[in-house]
């Protein structure tokens, strides 16, 4: 489901799957907690390979960012059209800053 | 005689995506892209809110999405079984659950955001119930009935 990899000190996550919805986010949710648990505070959530998300997948997201709480961050990398279309109808695009690149993402996290 | 095709699901979260890829395919020559991701959202979302808030979780029961093409819309009734959601849940936001404060992490909504999503996106929305089965229906017009909008 994720790939992980380490850019100073921010970690990509690379979501490995085509679909984040209501069937899958609960194991999202685990798995990217276990990540901040792990000691996480500045990710890249990179979605280059998603096609869908729904509201409960997006739920997950932003329930992600609270964990991190105000110490952390989480920026979006790779958005394709239908899940950028799912943060501009929320407004959550106001919330995420949005790269079309994993580096874009990092390096607003970083600067 | 207006074309239609109805798909039945058992009441598992792992099979929305299956309605979710029928609908999608079955519009893709009707929509533009950003319509065409409207229409699957909204689709997903309704059936979401069966499983999760209408069967309480509860797999094995039934959800029947019934698609019709018209010449100028699209026509998606989600069939279910079980209790009616209240009527004034479709009634337009009064509380806009998407003007947050996007600096007060507070306040960002974690769930709930499915109906107001299918009100964003469809251009007309109908529920009701009878003998037990409740039937929410969603329409989206197309733009330019009989060409594809890009």
């Amino acid at each position: 489901m994720l790939s992980t990899e380490t850019t100073g000190d921010v970690l990509v996550v690379r979501l490995t799957e085509k679909r984040l919805d209501a069937g899958k986010a609960p194991l999202f949710k685990e798995r990217i907690g276990s990540l901040i648990e792990d000691g996480a505070s500045r990710l890249v959530l990179d979605l280059r390979d998603v096609e869908f998300i729904d509201s409960s997948g997006l739920g997950v997201i932003v329930s992600c960012l609270k964990r991190l709480g105000p110490a952390g961050n989480l920026a979006i990398a790779g958005a394709s059209s239908p899940v950028k279309r799912l943060f501009t109808l929320t407004r959550m695009d106001r919330v995420f800053s949005m790269h079309d690149t994993p580096e874009a993402a990092v390096a607003s996290l970083t600067s | 005689m207006i074309p239609a095709v109805s798909l039945q699901i058992d009441s598992d979260l792992d099979s929305v995506e299956l309605v979710a890829k029928a609908v999608r395919a079955l519009c893709s020559d009707k929509l533009g892209e950003d319509m065409l991701a409207d229409v699957e959202l909204s689709v997903v979302e309704a059936i979401n809110n069966v499983i999760k808030h209408g069967y309480r979780g509860e797999k094995g029961l039934p959800v029947e999405v019934k698609i019709s093409i018209k010449s100028d819309r699209v026509v998606l009734d989600i069939f279910d079984e079980a209790p009616p959601m209240p009527g004034s849940l479709l009634e337009p936001d009064t509380a806009a659950l998407f003007d947050f404060n996007p600096e007060n992490l507070d306040e960002l909504p974690e769930g709930g955001m499915g109906l107001s999503l299918i009100k964003m996106t469809m251009d007309e929305i109908s529920y009701s119930s009878q003998s037990g089965i409740n039937r929410l229906t969603l329409t989206k017009l197309f733009e330019n009935p009989g060409t594809r909008v890009q």
